[in-house]
């Protein structure tokens, strides 16, 4: 997804990064088809891959800021005790 | 008379790993990051009922007044700040013994609806960073 947020993509190009068989790629890229995520384009041997961001600012919409800043704080929480049980375990 | 103002609520919930009591006073202790203390420019907190808070955040200020303190399960505080335009929102905070672990749930309710408390842009970056996140694993 990274990716393709800087724009569309060849198939080959997105697979190139992935230490993964092709189909994977191939699995996972249908899903975010399916999604409505991404689109597939064929230009003569090549297949473009692109972004759409359409459905998730539809879901990014209902989420209010206090959502965001509770979710970033309690993440931070939970972080913290994790690190420390961490610690005790490594003592 | 004028109609009640419609209002909204988010709801939060996470397993941290260790008993409620320690979840419930760190909760509390602004040198425990994570809680919201902690990240005060000027802070001023007294956690206990009828206890008020002042909380300076990106020269923003929250105003608060605890009104429920139960050890280890409940903290319940009214919440202000620009975002509530002015209105009192509540947060309240439960921890559940689940095991050896806690589960926290963090209701933050009574916030106006209105274009201006809802974040939009913030939303959408937070959303597609995670969504990133989980892709590049």
């Amino acid at each position: 997804m990274g990716q393709l947020a800087n724009g569309p993509a060849r198939f080959t190009d997105i697979a190139k990064p992935f230490d993964t068989a092709l189909n994977s790629v191939t699995k996972h890229l249908k899903l975010l088809e399916r999604a409505g995520l991404v689109e597939r384009q064929k230009q003569g041997r090549e297949v473009l891959i692109s972004f759409r961001g359409e459905p998730l600012r539809e879901v990014a919409g209902w989420m209010h800021e206090y959502e965001r800043f509770w979710n970033e704080r309690l993440d931070q929480f939970e972080q913290h005790f994790q690190k420390k049980k961490q610690k005790e375990k490594e003592r | 008379m004028s109609e009640p103002k419609k209002t909204i609520e988010v709801r939060v919930e996470r397993t941290i790993h260790a008993p409620a009591d320690e979840v419930f006073d760190a909760w509390l202790d602004p040198k425990i990051p994570g809680n919201p203390w902690n990240i005060a420019e000027k802070l001023l907190l007294n956690p206990k009922i009828d206890g008020f808070f002042y909380w300076l955040i990106q020269g923003n200020a929250h105003y608060g007044r605890f009104t429920e303190m139960e050890r280890p399960g409940r903290i319940q505080h009214t919440w202000m700040s620009r975002s509530t335009s002015g209105e009192e929102s509540t947060v309240t905070v439960t921890f559940q013994k689940k095991g050896e672990d806690t589960l926290m749930t963090l209701v933050h309710s009574g916030l106006p609806d209105t274009d201006g408390g809802r974040g939009h842009d913030k939303g959408w970056n937070f959303f597609l960073d995670s969504f990133t996140k989980q892709f590049s694993q």
